[in-house]
């Protein structure tokens, strides 16, 4: 399997009844370790189905094959659902391009940074949004 | 692995060349590699790609990533839908200095949904002219991903029962001019300007 690693971190944030995570890659999406590691995203959504704000965290993602992106499409489709949004930060030169191929930035917004990213996905939690206890 | 250097002429370079009289063209190197069909040993030979491209051609280093993401869409298509667990699958690089970059992968027809020629490539163009964005998991690597990369993409059916893929890309991306031979007749041969 190629390797992967996916940490996922809690924000807190002052708006009532929002939940925001980051979820940082590191390593290379592809087709022997994908549809494993979409479970535990997939499980956020269990847990949280409604007002979930994701920043998907791309600094360290190498590489991501289309069915990663299909996923990336499920989950934006499963966000919006919950009135939730989802933001990605520091993608890869390389990887921004898989991603504005397949006209996945029309979907979701990406930034340079995580700083933006975060401003982006909640505005008035920007200089709130720390790790949560 | 093998390696092959064929020199060849102008004349003998297929369909788009262009005719440099009096040159000498540079030899068309092709290395070729056989793998089993497993998922695993992709990321070695995106490695490989990625360097290949960086390295013995003169395409950017954006078009070594797209490379990178263009081989591992075709492989692993081959992997899942070409070739069984157990055969293998052919890939063939073919670098034509200063020109094109030619890669074609070869399933053995095994596999468990395996599809003909003519049936993928009606498939590749339902999904490419897909009007509504497509909202699943799968059908993105080859329409999306490798279409839009490439200049030609063709599908043909090998004669021992196998799928081959190949896609060409041009390095200075020109305009297709006359060809020898009219692919375009060929309803397998789709040609992306």
């Amino acid at each position: 399997m190629t390797e992967i690693n996916i940490n996922i971190e809690d924000l807190a944030v002052s708006t009532p009844n929002i939940v925001l995570k980051t979820i940082s890659f590191k390593g290379q999406l592809d087709e022997t370790n994908v549809d494993e590691k979409a479970k535990l995203i997939y499980a956020l959504f269990e847990k949280d189905p409604k007002n979930l704000y994701l920043l998907f965290n791309f600094s360290d993602l190498e590489y991501m094959n289309s069915k990663s992106i299909g996923y990336l499409t499920d989950w934006y489709g499963k966000v919006s659902e919950g009135g939730g949004k989802i933001v990605i930060a520091s993608a890869r030169p390389n990887i921004l391009d898989i991603l504005e191929v397949v006209g996945l930035t029309q979907l979701i917004n990406c930034y340079p940074s995580i700083d933006e990213a975060k401003l982006a996905l909640l505005p008035e939690d920007s200089a709130n949004a720390a790790p949560a206890a | 692995m093998g390696i092959n250097n064929n020199e060849t002429t102008t004349s003998s370079i297929n369909t788009d060349s262009i005719n440099i009289a009096g040159s000498k063209k540079e030899k068309v190197i092709e290395i070729c590699i056989t793998m089993p069909t497993q998922a695993y040993f992709l990321s070695g030979i995106r490695d490989f790609t990625l360097n290949l491209i960086k390295n013995m051609t003169e395409f950017s280093e954006q078009w070594a990533y797209r490379f990178q993401s263009i081989i591992d869409e075709l492989c692993n298509n081959a992997i899942e839908h070409g070739s069984k667990e157990g055969e293998i699958i052919k890939i063939i690089f073919q670098n034509s200095p200063k020109e094109y970059i030619q890669i074609m992968v070869d399933d053995s027809g095994t596999g468990p949904d395996h599809l003909k020629a003519s049936e993928i490539t009606k498939l590749i163009e339902e999904r490419k002219n897909q009007k509504v964005v497509n909202h699943l998991i799968r059908g993105r690597g080859l329409p999306k991903i490798v279409a839009e990369w490439t200049d030609e993409l063709e599908f043909s059916d090998n004669p021992d029962g196998g799928l081959r893929v190949r896609v060409k890309k041009n390095l200075n991306d020109p305009k297709m001019k006359e060809k020898i031979g009219n692919n375009l007749e060929n309803p397998n041969h789709i040609v992306l300007n």
